[in-house]
């Protein structure tokens, strides 16, 4: 009897150890991850303007009905991204996530100064290459450094009423995640 | 054979255990760091870099995306002023001060996070469209039925949550304030 409960104790410790590694291996084997949902929006390195949220058909969970939106997956493989948009006058944020949809930096239009997005995102290395010869475009623009390798970038822009909609959206079609340095 | 029968307790014990725990943990978290204001509440960490793993193993799961520390801050009651959950059939007011924020919206989803199909096809309200009183304040009604004023509707859902976003807010970027004046909900009626 002594023993059995030894064991049961036992069993209670290794599944402590269990909760662990499923909390830690949970968001690698996640495929409803907000990451793996943006693929059906379309192709990486561009932006892609989400429909307006509506009972029953929202883009991805959670979105403020009040706001459209636009998403971008991008790599940082093959260079520095480079977000540049004109937006209205209005309320707009900026967010950027890692893999995992952590969020890595974030902006809002009046941190930014401006109704223009201008943002470089860099790895650290790219960062102190460019620093030996940084190019033009970037005088103007927000140059952020982030240690990841994949990301997405989340743009929202308020909408007050519904007839300032289509002037966003249309903002929002021609957001640019892949701008020349 | 007594060996083989303490064995199979013990991983027994340890699989359902393990695995149970860790799935009501990231069901029902986030557990840390959350920012509580009357009936609402915000984890202001939840979505960032230092998110703890049960949070990291939420967003994967359902897949949300935050908002950031520069562009606002979410908060969500499931309970009203009374600690009694929010319920379908009843009818509430939400009265009182809002923090400092440029821009405030206010949503009404079910209790699995979806937006409700209504009467009025209105989801949300913001601080710019909505009706104020000579002095500033508002009433905000919440109701399945049809109210006069600045009426947020809802399904006649078993229970519902609500979600107060305030953008561009120095809740996220200063310290966490002593009393942060959040608006209550008060219960009406019920059918």
């Amino acid at each position: 009897m002594k023993r059995t409960l030894l064991f049961a104790l036992g069993g209670v410790l290794l599944g402590g150890i269990i909760h662990i590694a499923v909390v830690f291996l949970v968001p690698y084997y996640a495929n409803n991850d907000a990451w793996a949902q943006m693929r059906k929006f379309g192709p990486d390195g561009q932006f892609h303007v989400l429909p307006v949220p509506e009972p029953g058909a929202e883009p991805l969970v959670s979105l403020d009905p009040n706001f459209v939106q636009a998403v971008c997956r991008f790599s940082l493989a093959d260079g520095p991204v480079h977000m540049q948009a004109a937006l209205p006058n209005e309320f707009w944020s900026v967010a950027v996530f890692d893999r995992r949809g952590r969020n890595v930096y974030s902006l809002n239009d009046r941190s930014a100064e401006r109704t223009r997005l201008d943002l470089a995102i860099l790895t650290p290395l790219q960062m102190a290459q460019i620093r030996q010869n940084p190019p033009a475009s970037l005088d103007t623009a927000v140059v952020v450094e982030l240690p990841i390798d994949v990301g997405f970038g989340l743009l929202r822009v308020f909408v007050p009423d519904g007839s300032l909609l289509a002037a966003a959206t249309d903002a929002l079609t021609r957001a640019n995640c892949a701008a020349a340095l | 054979m007594r060996l083989l029968i303490d064995l199979a307790v013990a991983i027994v014990i340890a699989t359902v255990l393990g695995f149970s725990s860790a799935w009501f943990a990231v069901e029902h978290g986030p557990w840390f760091g959350a920012l509580t204001a009357g009936p609402w509440t915000a984890w202001p960490e939840a979505g960032s870099t230092d998110a703890d793993p049960y949070s990291l193993a939420m967003l994967a799961r359902t897949g949300e995306v935050p908002l950031g520390a520069g562009e606002g801050l979410s908060f969500t009651a499931e309970n009203d002023s009374d600690g009694q959950p929010l319920a379908g059939r009843c009818v509430y007011q939400i009265v009182g001060q809002t923090p400092p924020a440029r821009l405030w919206t206010l949503t009404a989803y079910d209790a699995a996070g979806r937006l409700m199909v209504n009467a009025a096809s209105r989801t949300g309200f913001n601080s710019r469209d909505i009706l104020r009183r000579e002095d500033g304040s508002f009433v905000i009604t919440v109701s399945s039925r049809v109210e006069p004023g600045n009426w947020l509707p809802i399904a006649p859902v078993e229970r519902f949550k609500l979600v107060f976003r305030l953008y561009d807010t120095p809740l996220t970027t200063g310290g966490r304030p002593t009393d942060l004046a959040m608006p209550a909900i008060r219960k009406g009626g019920c059918t």
